[in-house]
């Protein structure tokens, strides 16, 4: 019995290696396409808004299988047609990682240009007007500026895109929903390990959200509480 | 030219596997105590994985278990994540169209369960005005429907089997159809299922194909040579008695079926 617990444990810690990393890829691409979405070039914002509005209408299931099944299968082919006996294995931890990471790319992208509007046009134009140029702009004013916009939304995202993680057991890693499903059909005991892997989702919940509170606290150094 | 951009493209996925390794990529679900399921320890085992080590072992491949989820099993073995599926897998004619099946290696037959005062007969009449639970597009939810709503009975289809089981327990169904061997053990065996029992015939008759489909198999991609080998083995571990003996590890009745 205890030797459940252990592997819900394990699919726990792939749990969090699969959201941290793929929080960061969302980030990156957050970054990018709320830069992409503002810069007011025109083939730049058309490609930001496809990569939005594509993303957001699909369902993230049918993404992960897209990429994941549809990948590997279009390379094999490819493969086959070259005449070769090989077949091509995509890193499942990679893929849904990457996979996660540019589903929430997306929303991150929304929230990301709503915070770097919020921030007042003069400070960056002050920024310019001392010789700054648009990278030690972004670091130097508008990023420490945006992130206490950015975070409730972000927040929103990170809760959700924890969970999502369990979908990554549609590509074959055992992560803790599917440990704790494996479990509970062995012993058909449904309650015990789900009850169980919910109580570990809350407490990684919970340590995000003091976390952030605390990030939260330190970007609104400064600022009058309740002036917005 | 070709033989360079194919080498390209697997130093670019993070593993390129031969075809023809010796090593036999089973992929399995084991969520389906107990044919597959996995011990405290994270071993899988059950009925379907020991099938697949005996008929390694008859072809002369090592067995390697690929965990894989039910929803990904048929686009998993068509991106060649695996060679083969041993997992209880129904051969019905909707997966024939795009994978391959060998030849059964079981088929444990599905019931009707009602309350044992109900009396149902042969044709499945007696059933009128009963609530039955099936698992959402499942072959028992296929029967029910296409036979037993014109008997007059209510089918309300559920996410998982479990949950049919837990609203029969608060009154809210009067019975399920489902694989006899999972209704006995997850429900007729345990005290929530008490006063319940089998009602009308065993479904694997011929007229029942076209739900059910032949039994279970092991899938693989269309054309795949390895069909007759793997035949070849299930015919012979059912004549020199290593089928038997694994019958009768898991099992009081015969899971091969007529």
């Amino acid at each position: 019995m205890t030797g459940y617990y252990l592997t819900i444990l394990e699919g726990a810690a792939l749990t969090v290696a699969v959201s941290l990393a793929s929080l960061l890829v969302a980030i990156l691409l957050g970054l990018a396409g709320a830069s992409a979405k503002l810069s007011g070039r025109k083939p730049l914002v058309a490609a930001a808004t496809l990569y939005t509005t594509l993303v957001r209408g699909v369902p993230e299931l049918v993404l992960m299988l897209l990429i994941f099944y549809g990948g590997t299968i279009g390379l094999n082919a490819l493969m086959e047609a070259l005449g070769s006996e090989q077949t091509i294995d995509i890193e499942p931890f990679a893929a849904g990682v990457i996979t996660i990471g540019f589903i929430y790319g997306a929303y991150m992208t929304e929230t990301f240009r709503g915070a770097i509007l919020a921030v007042p046009k003069g400070q960056m134009e002050a920024a310019w007007a001392f010789g700054m140029g648009p990278l030690r702009t972004f670091w130097r004013i508008t990023l420490p500026q945006m992130i206490r916009y950015a975070l409730p939304g972000f927040t929103n995202n990170w809760l959700v895109l924890i969970k999502a993680t369990a979908l990554v057991s549609l590509i074959g890693l055992q992560d803790m929903t599917y440990r704790a499903k494996q479990a509970s059909a062995a012993t058909r005991e449904p309650f015990t390990f789900l009850l169980f892997a919910a109580g570990l989702f809350l407490l990684y919940t919970w340590v995000s959200l003091w976390v952030l509170r605390r990030v939260e606290a330190r970007y609104s150094l400064g600022t009058k509480r309740g002036q917005l | 030219m070709n033989k360079l951009l194919a080498a390209i493209l697997v130093s670019v996925g993070a593993s390129g596997a031969m075809a023809q390794g010796a090593d036999l990529k089973v992929a399995i679900d084991p969520t389906y105590q107990p044919f597959t399921f996995k011990t405290a320890d994270g071993k899988p085992t059950g009925f379907d994985v020991d099938i697949a080590n005996a008929i390694c072992e008859q072809i002369k491949r090592k067995c390697v278990f690929v965990e894989q989820v039910w929803d990904s099993m048929i686009p998993g073995l068509q991106a060649k994540k695996y060679d083969v599926i041993i997992s209880s897998m129904s051969m019905t004619d909707d997966r024939k169209k795009v994978i391959d099946f060998s030849d059964k290696y079981y088929n444990t037959p599905s019931r009707v369960v009602v309350k044992s005062d109900v009396k149902v007969d042969d044709a499945f009449g007696g059933l009128k005005g009963k609530k039955l639970g099936v698992l959402k597009g499942s072959t028992q939810e296929k029967f029910a429907l296409g036979e037993l709503k014109a008997k007059g009975a209510t089918i309300v289809p559920y996410e998982a089997q479990d949950q049919v089981y837990l609203d029969i327990k608060s009154g809210r169904l009067d019975g399920t159809v489902a694989d006899s061997v999972e209704v006995g053990a997850g429900f007729l065996a345990k005290p929530e299922g008490k006063g319940y029992a089998f009602a009308g015939p065993s479904l694997d008759a011929q007229q029942y194909f076209k739900y059910f489909g032949s039994g279970m198999g092991v899938a693989m991609r269309k054309g795949d040579k390895l069909k007759q080998p793997i035949n070849d083995a299930i015919k012979t571990i059912r004549a020199n008695g290593s089928y038997k003996k694994l019958n009768d590890k898991y099992f009081t009745f015969d899971v091969y079926g007529k």
